[in-house]
């Protein structure tokens, strides 16, 4: 495959400017139980060659699938023909210098989960299953467990040749209870629960079986909850919430495509002029933001992005002003940086590589521990897991619901209260971040469906993040 | 290639009561942002998969290598999948019933299936030409695509190629105003860049100041992209089999009952050529019209085999995978019968004071079993005074009921689009719902956005 690659590269180096070839194979593993029965079971693989080229200024990309000379010939062809059929593009920016990257890299796995028995995986999530419904009330009760494993070779017009093998693995499940209204708890997060760029070692890790009890316990707890009350609030965001508040109006608002306005007909564009590094308020002097695709464990880490540029942290907020972006070579070239961010990300062998998060992680405060957070917070409301998103086509307002909260009185966690939503404006918000807490609390957190492109991309990402406070927001606005 | 070839190998080497699905794209698409072509992308590739029931369970396999060995390999996992699946407990799926005489549609466009870039190029020279005329940027996609999709058992399958072009385009002003237009078809020759163009231009083109609204009620004029997006989301939450059987549906305890205003008459129609039409779903179920709001009451929910089981009933042709997709089965061909209103002008006209939304975004659900959705406004809201659109308005925030709105329904008009937000998310599965503009009395606002 490396001398298929090679041969592609030589050819294209006479017809255009640049270009790159990616040859991709993947395999998905996903299991599920659904009310103490198989839900999913279901093994994917395929794989293919991408080629991309720039003529001119316009890219053309093309993809195919199998390993066959003739057919990547001919996607190297039709991507050429692509990127010559299209109005002329003026001025084309250099992309941002890069040493071609070479050599092997694959994250540590102790146990591949493609080898581990179905009948094992399965076996624990019916145990988690059946602890799911052990509590009257519950009408559906679902566990799963996903696997990933992507290799990958990467191949450069710029002598860049380099070759990667990404396993991921992990699980997660919840219980849905219905009594008018339905409420939903999960555990150890919602959209598809933790996943973790390990082997099968992190899967049993998570403990499914052993939480079940108390997430089937809290799902139908919910139902009996008073409703969030709507007004203004201390906040205490944890885990996924806090993560997925990151990932929307952090993450998404410094991609430099978007800043650029190249996203405008589609993820949209960004409250962030591109001129704003060192000068931009973010937030509060607490919040410090770094996109980090060399996190141990993180699904947005790799040795090398897929444009060949190697990862490394990325310095995105700075006590609350902005200090960097997540960027391509042709995007850091075109305002001026010295080097991409090395965040160019593709789904798979038949898309092409776009601005994508690494981990985009909320830097570690000095506020102590959750219980430290809680006993110093007076009156709030702690809001714990996501159950739905929403937020502008510039990432500035927000509106979020977690699946649970609890009220926090006289720095004591006291009742439950279900549909907590709250709503915000993203400067304002992040500036009114008081508290993080430190590095013993702080955590990567997984989110598996992060889309963007067109076609459309699906990406898997990680954000580290402690525990954070927030004052005087917007709650009970759903 | 030969999908039903394939497929019926793959089916094959299966063994008896599995189901192969064959999804072969070519597809290419070129995006452009400030009238300048950004990326494209063309795509070969096919996805097979083979689904093997066994004591009630179902193993799914895919891969997209088309050999022998490599189909029998597929076909081997399935099979452990389902193996290791009963070796634990029995499951309840029934088995395929696929028809083998599904109907045949023009859905094929030849010209449409040759993919050319230079068609592409000519559309993207039109679209910034106009643009430039009006002093706007043009962003978008433009995008053609071929799927060629076959089905196999034991017993024999059937197959069916489609074509499907969309192509959106969003002009913004250097005042950072923003307008939509798009257009979806069978035939890339129904696609007008220009004339796309020229009504994105418009929208963006108002110079005054947007008024902004303070959270709360209004009545509203969606256009058909905006009415799209919320029956759509509609599918998702009420129409759900999966849902309904479980309890947690939107419509549990209340089919035959009034749900909505009585102008609402919602169907899933798969045959009609003014949707993006198909014969069949991924389990080989033949598919069918389907009545699921008539004058305001519910009649059905979509099943795929797996709910239908669950439901005692039979599936109704709306499975997404083969052995039922976990997200459950969904329609995927909406229509929303017009009503007596003759365009979005008349609708205005009864307003006093009130809100017109060109399109919705970000949409999310909040709490299914109440379809309770929030969306942002964008490219195009705009108040309305005294029957008629006067200023531009700065984006909101949508929070409200679907089905509240529904009930809300003031008036239709008569002419219906078929509106589609182009989203291809893995293997190119092309669809769009058909519908008229709509105007409801009150729908709740929660916020700014944009």
């Amino acid at each position: 495959m490396r001398d298929l690659l090679a041969d592609l590269i030589e050819s294209a180096r006479a017809r255009a400017g640049y270009a790159d070839a990616r040859f991709v194979h993947s395999r998905v593993e996903r299991l599920s139980t659904r009310n103490g029965a198989l839900d999913q079971i279901d093994s994917r693989e395929s794989e293919g060659i991408g080629v991309r080229v720039r003529v001119g200024g316009a890219w053309g990309f093309a993809a195919v699938r199998g390993t066959d000379r003739r057919d990547a010939e001919a996607a190297l062809t039709r991507a050429l023909s692509i990127a010559e059929a299209q109005p002329a593009v003026p001025e084309a920016t250099p992309l941002a210098p890069e040493p071609p990257a070479q050599g092997e890299w694959s994250n540590s796995v102790a146990r591949d989960p493609f080898e581990v028995p179905l009948e094992e995986k399965l076996a624990i999530l019916l145990a988690a299953d059946a602890g799911l419904r052990t509590e009257p009330g519950v009408n559906l009760t679902l566990a799963r467990f996903s696997a990933f494993q992507t290799d990958k070779i990467f191949a450069s017009t710029e002598g860049a040749l380099c070759e990667q093998r990404i396993t991921e693995c992990g699980g997660g499940m919840a219980a849905v209870a219905v009594d008018g209204e339905s409420q939903i708890r999960s555990y150890p997060a919602s959209h598809g629960g933790h996943v973790a760029q390990a082997g099968y070692e992190h899967f049993l890790a998570l403990e499914l079986p052993g939480h079940a009890p108390r997430v089937a316990s809290e799902a139908v707890a919910l139902l009996r909850a008073p409703a969030c009350p709507p007004g203004r609030k201390t906040l205490i965001l944890v885990g996924e919430q806090l993560g997925l508040q990151v990932h929307e109006s952090v993450g998404h608002a410094v991609e430099l495509d978007r800043v650029l306005g190249r996203e405008a007909s589609y993820a949209g564009t960004s409250f962030v002029p591109a001129d704003g590094i060192g000068s931009l308020r973010f937030g509060s002097e607490r919040v410090s933001v770094t996109a980090d695709a060399t996190n141990s464990g993180g699904l947005g880490s790799f040795h090398w992005d897929d444009e060949g540029v190697e990862g490394r942290p990325v310095p995105i907020v700075r006590e609350g002003v902005l200090a960097g972006f997540l960027s391509s070579r042709e995007t850091a070239a075109e305002i001026g940086l010295g080097r991409s961010g090395g965040c160019m990300r593709a789904e798979g062998f038949d898309r092409q590589p776009i601005v994508r998060m690494t981990n985009v992680n909320l830097e570690p405060g000095d506020a102590g521990s959750l219980e430290d957070l809680i006993a110093d917070t007076g009156d709030g409301l702690l809001i714990e897991t996501n159950r739905s998103w929403s937020i502008d086509n510039r990432r500035l307002h927000f509106q979020f619901e977690g699946e649970a909260a609890w009220e926090i009185t006289r720095g004591e966690r006291g009742r439950l209260l279900r549909n907590p939503s709250y709503a915000g404006v993203t400067p304002e918000f992040w500036g009114s971040c008081d508290a993080v807490c430190s590095a013993d609390d702080w955590h990567l957190i997984s989110l598996l469906d992060c889309g963007k492109g067109e076609p459309g991309q699906v990406m898997r990402v990680s954000h580290g993040t402690a525990p954070a406070r927030f004052r005087d927001v917007e709650v009970g606005v759903a | 290639m030969n999908t039903l070839e394939v497929a019926e190998r793959a089916a094959g080497h299966a063994g008896a009561g599995a189901l192969a699905l064959v999804t072969r794209e070519r597809s290419l698409m070129l995006r452009f942002a400030a009238s300048t072509p950004t990326q494209s992308t063309g795509i070969d590739d096919v996805t097979i998969e083979i689904a093997v029931p066994l004591r009630g369970n179902v193993g799914l396999a895919a891969t997209n290598a088309v050999d022998d060995e490599s189909l029998a390999h597929c076909a081997a996992r399935a099979r452990g999948a389902a193996e290791a699946a009963g070796a634990t407990h029995d499951g309840s799926f029934p088995g395929f019933d696929p028809e083998y005489d599904a109907a045949v549609l023009e859905a094929f466009d030849s010209a449409t299936a040759e993919l050319d870039p230079a068609l592409g190029g000519a559309a993207l020279a039109d679209a910034f030409a106009v643009a430039e005329a009006h002093g706007v940027e043009a962003h978008g996609i433009w995008t053609v695509a071929e799927q060629d999709q076959a089905w196999a058992t034991g017993d024999g399958g059937g197959s069916e190629v489609r074509t499907d072009a969309f192509m959106k385009v969003i002009c913004i002003a250097p005042n950072g105003r923003s307008g939509y237009a798009s257009q979806s078809a069978i035939a890339v020759g129904a696609l007008s860049p220009a004339a796309l163009t020229e009504h994105a231009a418009l929208k963006a083109a108002p110079s005054a100041a947007p008024v902004e609204l303070p959270p709360g009620e209004y009545p509203v004029v969606f256009e058909p992209q905006a009415v799209g997006w919320l029956l759509d989301l509609l599918g998702a939450t009420a129409f759900n089999g999966l849902a309904y059987a479980e309890g947690r549906g939107a419509l549990v305890g209340r089919l035959r009952e009034r749900i909505t205003a009585p102008a609402i008459n919602l169907s899933d129609s798969p045959t009609s050529v003014r949707t993006l039409p198909r014969s069949f779903d991924a389990e080989g179920s033949r598919k069918a019209p389907l009545p699921l709001i008539q004058d305001g009451v519910a009649h059905a929910v979509a099943h795929d085999i797996r709910s239908a089981a669950l439901s005692g009933t039979v599936s109704t042709g709306h499975a997404l995978t083969p052995g039922g997709d976990p997200g459950g089965p969904h329609p995927t061909n909406l229509v929303l019968a017009g009503g007596g209103a003759r365009d979005e002008a008349e609708l205005c006209s009864q307003v006093e004071r009130g809100i017109y939304v060109t399109r919705l975004w970000y949409a999310n659900v909040v709490r299914p079993k109440e379809t309770l959705i929030t969306a942002v406004t964008r490219d195009g809201t705009f108040l309305i005074e005294d029957g008629k659109v006067t200023r531009p308005l700065r984006d909101l925030r949508l929070t409200d009921s679907v089905l509240g709105i529904l009930s809300h329904t003031r008036a239709l008009t008569s002419e219906q689009k078929l509106t589609s937000d182009g989203e291809f998310y893995g293997r190119r599965f092309a669809y769009g719902v058909v519908c008229p503009a709509l105007s409801a009395d009150a729908v709740r606002f929660t916020g700014a956005a944009g």
